[in-house]
């Protein structure tokens, strides 16, 4: 009986003090440390968060929404790496937002794009980013893209079946030169020249796979990434409204622009219905 | 037997077996039903239909207040027949079932025209189908609706309709229609119209002219001020029965 | 109704009324066309919209076709935009137990007669069953249903004229695909007046 009271009586874990919670920021320790995720004490903490998780808009009572329509690319090339993003955020069929910024500025020489869960992309980027300065600081020298990408890889592993949502690339300029990784929170992580990312990517590809090529300057890669978003933007549903595009050189990453689809998609029609012009006129003239 | 093509020959049985002469003969025979019919009128009025009949009691003790001649299909569309009293409450039964579906089917109630070719439909049925007879009876139909007005119609067994400004059938066809000609005129009145009808019916009336003896329905027009009241809700029925008093009070006049 | 995608809505006016749709043809997330046109005339007077599963918008399309053409011959004039309602809620609920996904929006001018000479300009709604309603100012249907309710909800106002019924739906319809990811992709305006039917193509988002 004794036995009983005590149990029930007796906290299941230590309580912190506020002196405890003033060290350290949120759930990070002075020593930068995550001190542990709060996660469901339920038998099933996984059952527990698919209950109330919308991931694949399948659910939409749930109160936890995953903003999942995307766009996102990046590849590698001579001139570096283009990175270029959509910014719209659907929950359901309602665009719940068209000026989402889905490239993370991790530091002035990494960028992560954002696919999938938005929270856990920028939180753990953005943890990432941390962790990229204490090693810089310990080591004296900047981290890899290999080595950063692979502390992100490490973390969402460990996190692996609590439900965690991204499809994430990793890019920089490193010692090796322009490097690119993909990551997702599967545990994957996949080292490459060209990947896109999202509900948009099969059109992205589309686009991108007839105009790749390790040598295209720096103008018609970005034109490139820019056209590529734009008819993901275009065909897919759940991406669109902007563009926004990067450059990764050797001494960090550039914005180069945002531009908005629809605006562009009438641009590039209006091109090709002059070019077609051209070329039916041409044809007259030799018959 | 007798000569085929006679009333008792060789085509007189089935149905849909043209005489030599090119006659259906059981529509013949139905025709001479409604020929030995009470006779029953139509009058088209500038501003309302008339129908009124005759109805003639077999025996003193029988109720006359159950037997109804003058029907209301639906509210604005209201029969009167000559012929055979159970074919008339077999077709009225049909026809407020096709007036009902039309009702549901558009939310409105049927124009005259429509329900007249729909009866008239049934009873062509009956002049080709096996196992039938035509209907031993002609109709005389009165209706209002919004795209037509007012309008009165004469349907017969062989499913042919004509519009009338007036028309009579049964006993009395020839006498009460050469009666109607000399008294009809284009811009009679409803009250006009009833009274006409009341004197054709007077005609070759076997017995005495009471509230008992006759039947009339009526239809009215409805007032552009109705309309406006009632605008998108449903419209006063414009079909109706004269009540016994009313009758009454139409004979003492 | 997720399917395709696609929204309709209808306006009433000072003796007119406004009728237009999206434009986009979807399977899902990918759009599929760009011209898919789901508002229908029945006559000048009498248009209607259709949004929903584009494979019973064209069947519905047909069987109303079809009834209404055995309509005017039987009856031997135009149906009312009243009727025609009743007609395709008739149509609906023949389907009860196995329902076309559409939710279709009426859009009319009666025609004068001797008894109503001055008929009020008409707009109906259906869901997937055939309940109508008939409101006095907007009706809305489709994906983006919801949007429209809002944006419709604080742009109408009444007795517009055409032009600015003309202004005020095509602007409802603009900004409520822009919120909507299944709908849009172009848009088409109708305004029916006494006189004429004014018909322009709108230049929309393409995303």
């Amino acid at each position: 009986m004794n036995a009983i009271i005590q149990n029930l009586s007796t906290p299941s874990h230590l309580p912190t003090t506020e002196e405890d919670e003033l060290k350290g920021y949120g759930n990070l320790d002075e020593m930068g440390r995550i001190k542990g995720m709060q996660i469901p004490r339920v038998p099933d903490p996984t059952a527990f968060l698919n209950l109330y998780t919308d991931s694949m808009s399948s659910n939409p009572e749930a109160k936890i929404k995953l903003a999942h329509g995307t766009t996102t690319l990046a590849f590698r090339f001579k001139g570096g790496i283009i990175v270029a993003v959509d910014s719209r955020a659907t929950a359901g069929s309602y665009i719940a937002s068209g000026t989402v910024k889905k490239v993370i500025e991790i530091n002035p020489y990494l960028l992560g794009t954002m696919a999938g869960g938005a929270a856990d992309c920028q939180y753990w980027e953005t943890y990432l980013g941390m962790r990229c300065r204490l090693y810089e600081l310990r080591n004296k020298e900047r981290i890899s893209v290999a080595a950063a990408s692979k502390i992100l890889s490490n973390i969402v592993y460990g996190y692996k079946g609590r439900g965690l949502s991204m499809g994430t690339m990793i890019c920089g300029w490193d010692k090796t030169g322009p490097a690119l990784f993909y990551v997702d929170s599967e545990g994957q992580r996949l080292k490459g020249d060209l990947f896109s990312v999202g509900s948009g990517s099969t059109f992205a590809y589309g686009v991108l796979d007839q105009g790749y090529s390790y040598d295209l300057s720096d103008e018609e890669a970005q034109e490139l990434g820019r056209r590529s978003i734009i008819a993901a933007g275009h065909r897919d549903a759940f991406s669109g409204n902007t563009c926004n595009l990067y450059h990764v050189r050797e001494n960090g990453w550039e914005f180069i622009g945002n531009y908005d689809v629809s605006q562009q998609w009438y641009e590039y029609e209006a091109k090709k219905k002059a070019a077609r012009e051209a070329a039916s006129s041409e044809m007259a003239v030799e018959v | 037997m007798t000569a085929p093509g006679g009333s008792s020959g060789a085509y007189s049985f089935s149905l849909t077996t043209f005489s030599p002469s090119g006659k259906l003969v059981q529509i013949e025979h139905a025709l001479a039903a409604v020929a030995g019919g009470t006779t029953s009128l139509g009058i088209k009025a500038t501003n309302g239909v008339v129908l009124a009949t005759e109805k003639k009691s077999p025996s003193l003790l029988l109720d006359t207040s159950v037997l109804e001649k003058v029907a209301p299909i639906c509210p604005n569309i209201g029969f009167v027949y000559s012929g055979m009293g159970p074919d008339f409450r077999v077709l009225v039964a049909k026809a407020r079932k096709i007036a009902q579906a039309y009702w549901k089917m558009y939310g409105e109630h049927p124009p005259t025209k429509v329900l007249v070719q729909e009866v008239a439909a049934v009873m062509q049925q009956a002049t080709q189908r096996g196992g039938v007879r035509p209907y031993g009876i002609s109709l005389l139909i009165a209706g209002w609706d919004s795209h037509r007005g007012q309008s009165l119609y004469q349907v017969d067994p062989s499913g042919s309709y004509w519009a009338w400004k007036a028309s009579a059938i049964g006993k009395n066809t020839v006498n009460g229609k050469t009666f109607l000609e000399k008294r009809y005129n284009d811009d009679l009145s409803l009250e006009d119209a009833i009274h006409t009808a009341l004197l054709t019916l007077k005609e070759g009336f076997e017995g005495q002219m009471t509230e008992k003896t006759i039947e009339i329905g009526v239809v009215t027009v409805p007032t552009a001020e109705q309309m406006q009241e009632n605008s998108g809700e449903r419209l006063p029925p414009t079909f109706r029965k004269l009540t016994e008093q009313e009758v009454r009070d139409y004979l003492a006049l | 109704m997720e399917y395709n995608g696609g929204s309709v809505v209808a306006m009433i006016g000072k003796d007119c009324v406004a009728i237009a749709s999206d434009l986009r043809l979807g399977q899902q997330s990918v759009g599929v066309a760009m011209n898919f046109d789901k508002v229908f005339p029945v006559n000048d007077k009498l248009y209607y919209g259709l949004p929903g599963l584009a494979t019973d918008v064209y069947t519905l399309r047909e069987q109303l076709r079809f009834r209404v053409n055995m309509y005017r011959m039987k009856e031997e004039r135009e149906i009312t935009p009243k009727t025609f309602t009743h007609l395709v809620s008739s149509t609906l609920y023949e389907k009860r137990f196995g329902p076309y996904f559409i939710e279709p929006v009426v859009a009319g001018l009666p025609s004068p007669t001797e008894l109503d000479p001055h008929p009020k300009p008409f707009i109906s709604t259906m869901d997937t069953i055939g309940c109508i309603t008939t409101p006095k100012d907007f009706a809305v249907a489709g994906t983006a249903s919801n949007k429209l309710f809002g944006v419709a909800e604080g742009l109408w106002e009444p007795d517009l004229e055409p032009e600015d019924l003309f202004e005020t739906i095509s602007q409802t319809l603009l900004n409520a695909v822009d919120r909507d990811a299944l709908s849009g992709w172009g848009a088409i305006v109708h305004v029916i007046t006494h006189d004429k039917v004014i018909t322009r193509q709108l230049r929309a988002r393409m995303d």
